[in-house]
């Protein structure tokens, strides 16, 4: 799938209280950039992320993906698109404790159409072998570190192949190690595949290796820097 | 089509009951999981809370095992009963209680009874259609088995060939029940009365020899001891129906010598003749009566109890259906991060419902299978305790009730289990995944 440009237009998400969560006027991404999203906590980082994914329906906008707003589909819908389009990251993980590294990393086969379960499995395979964890896909997840649990979220977000990469906070949880080794993998990855990636984070490091950097605060961009 | 059903054999009516009580779980599980290869995570989220699902599973287990033991106990009690009195064909006895008279001659259940005298029993004993009239002569126990006079005949009628020895020649032979505490050529001294204000002593110096011993009968007169009625009438300083100086036992008795009995089974040479028979003596001062027909209404009068039981077990059913119910909403907040990460990375709603009610039903399925099994388990030790105290050979085994309980209980249960999947798929996405 060619990878899709975002446009954000108007986007508002309000919260139930009446509090305005994000206010975001106008937002384009290319296709394949990389996307630090930056900002104090309460900031509106990763509820413009959940918009952006469709974990979140905005109260008014659209978030346009490759020409389709996805703000006004259906659950059902949204949820195609994610699975089409999107590879999350989190920052815990989310794992399945009693399934395999393998198991985790192609869930997606699990709801996916009987034609593709196979070619899923041999991409949740073939990205956990490039992530190094190729000899440990039959060990349970929690037999893992952190770092390698991290890495096994993202086997799992890349194994359909989606064109875009949303993380939020993915080095969060991990030593500076790690983090930097995990940060230097999805930016690889996205290089490698022409994927956009955007990542909500805190680490400046993680920041420093995106070609762009968009602050927030109150759910406003106070700044968006390139390079 | 009632027509149809009725034309069916039993069997076919009860196996395509089962089905159709089975047909709606499996409808809705058809549905549900069609197309959608949830059982990867439904192992996975078994496995994550173990302890709550085996509990869960236990409850489940213990009140389905509870109904189906009690159908299976009941029914079971019916039948033993209704066995044990298979070969009292017709009873007579001085008038008074005809359960009184069926539990002491049927039962073997002590009580005090007038008696029919001699030319009564000589009157029976001739009268046309009868083949057997045999005395029944209760009042004496050796090891808390009844020691009950009778005829060869009857223990011939009763069980048929002996497993062991003989039957009684004297007046001073006895023939044992199948579990009678003697054994074949031991000689016992039977005490007066029963339980524990038999006087022990009160026939010393008379003593039977065990000449054999019955086949078992599924009765209380496994645990008895038989042996002529002369030998009960001489032990307790009665004349023993003939003629001073002959040795003869059995019929016929000299109507005058008879001390009486206090009941007499007759087996008529027709079936015709039993009601005949039964009219015949059904009179001023006397009794005729089918054991068969007073135990058909003591199970009647029982089965307003019985009734009753059924439905008490039918709303135990409904009451835990709905706790199993409530029990799998709470149940999924538990998996609900775990549902909000297969959404967020795409899951159609429909593939988390399935995961949901797989789960309820692996659960369901799982409990009550266990419980069908526990009912039986629970279903034969009670039966050997009834068995044991009563002797009257309870066989409660499984049936064809039990499945329809447990498949209309799992296929209400099934489709209720709709109920939590649905709740599932409405949890906020978000506050589950952050939770």
């Amino acid at each position: 799938m060619a990878t899709p440009a975002l446009l954000v237009e108007g986007l508002r998400v309000i919260s139930r209280e009446g509090q305005v969560l994000v206010q975001v006027d106008r937002l384009a991404v290319p296709a394949g950039q990389t996307v630090a999203l930056r900002g104090a906590s309460g900031a509106g980082k990763s509820t413009l992320l959940h918009a952006l994914s469709g974990l979140v329906r905005p109260t008014a906008g659209r978030v346009v993906w490759g020409g389709h707003d996805i703000a006004g589909l259906t659950e059902d819908a949204r949820a195609a698109f994610r699975r089409q389009t999107l590879g999350l990251i989190f920052q815990d993980c989310h794992l399945f404790e009693e399934l395999s590294a393998q198991g985790n990393a192609a869930l997606i086969s699990a709801f996916a159409p009987r034609a593709d379960r196979a070619a899923l499995r041999d991409g949740a395979a073939q990205w956990l072998a490039a992530l190094g964890l190729g000899k440990a896909g039959s060990r349970a997840v929690d037999s893992f570190s952190g770092g390698e649990r991290q890495r096994i979220a993202v086997a799992r977000a890349l194994a359909a192949g989606p064109p875009v990469i949303l993380a939020d906070e993915p080095t969060a949880a991990l030593d500076r190690t790690n983090a930097d080794t995990l940060g230097a993998d999805l930016v690889a990855l996205a290089a490698a595949g022409g994927r956009t990636l955007i990542t909500v984070t805190h680490d400046a490091p993680l920041a420093a290796r995106m070609a762009r950097t968009i602050t927030l605060a109150d759910g406003r961009i106070v700044e968006d820097s390139h390079g | 089509m009632a027509d149809l059903w009725a034309n069916l054999p039993p069997l076919a009516q009860d196996i395509l009951f089962a089905l159709l009580l089975f047909c709606p779980g499996l409808i809705a599980g058809a549905v549900v999981l069609r197309g959608l290869r949830p059982l990867p995570l439904v192992g996975a989220m078994l496995r994550r809370f173990a302890p709550v699902n085996l509990l869960f599973v236990a409850l489940i287990a213990v009140s389905v095992g509870l109904g189906v033991g009690l159908l299976a106990q009941e029914r079971g009690l019916r039948q033993g009963s209704a066995q044990a009195a298979e070969k009292f064909d017709l009873i007579v006895a001085a008038p008074g209680s005809e359960v009184t008279v069926m539990l002491a001659a049927v039962y073997l259940q002590a009580s005090d009874m007038a008696l029919v005298t001699g030319p009564q029993y000589a009157e029976i004993a001739g009268a046309k259609g009868v083949a057997l009239a045999a005395p029944i002569a209760f009042g004496d126990s050796h090891l808390g088995a009844p020691v009950v006079g009778t005829t060869t005949d009857f223990v011939t009628h009763l069980a048929g060939p002996l497993a062991e020895g003989r039957l009684f020649a004297t007046a001073s032979e006895a023939v044992a029940g199948a579990f009678a505490p003697v054994t074949v050529g031991e000689t016992f001294s039977p005490a007066h009365g029963h339980g524990a204000a038999a006087e022990g002593d009160a026939h010393a110096g008379f003593g039977y020899m065990v000449t054999g011993r019955m086949a078992p009968t599924g009765s209380p007169w496994d645990r008895a001891i038989l042996v002529p009625v002369e030998g009960v009438w001489q032990v307790h300083g009665l004349s023993n129906g003939h003629p001073p100086g002959e040795t003869q036992i059995g019929p016929p008795f000299a109507p005058d010598l008879m001390p009486g009995t206090p009941a007499v089974l007759v087996h008529a040479t027709e079936l015709w003749a039993n009601y005949a028979l039964k009219s015949q003596f059904t009179r001023g001062d006397l009794m005729a009566f089918f054991p068969g027909t007073v135990l058909s209404q003591l199970h009647g009068l029982m089965g307003d109890i019985r009734t009753a039981m059924s439905v008490m077990a039918v709303l135990t059913q409904v009451l835990v259906t709905l706790s199993v119910v409530i029990g799998l909403v709470i149940l999924v907040r538990l998996i609900a991060r775990s549902l909000a990460l297969l959404r967020a990375i795409g899951a159609p709603l429909r593939f988390v419902f399935a995961v949901v009610w797989a789960y309820s039903a692996a659960l369901i399925v799982t409990g009550a299978g266990l419980g069908l099994a526990l009912g039986w388990v629970a279903a034969r030790a009670i039966s050997g305790v009834i068995t044991a105290r009563t002797d009257v050979l309870v066989r409660a085994a499984l049936s064809w009730p039990e499945v329809h309980l447990v498949a209309g209980f799992v296929s209400l249960t099934l489709i209720l289990a709709l109920l939590p999947g649905w709740l599932a798929v409405r949890r906020p996405l978000l506050a589950d995944l952050r939770n």
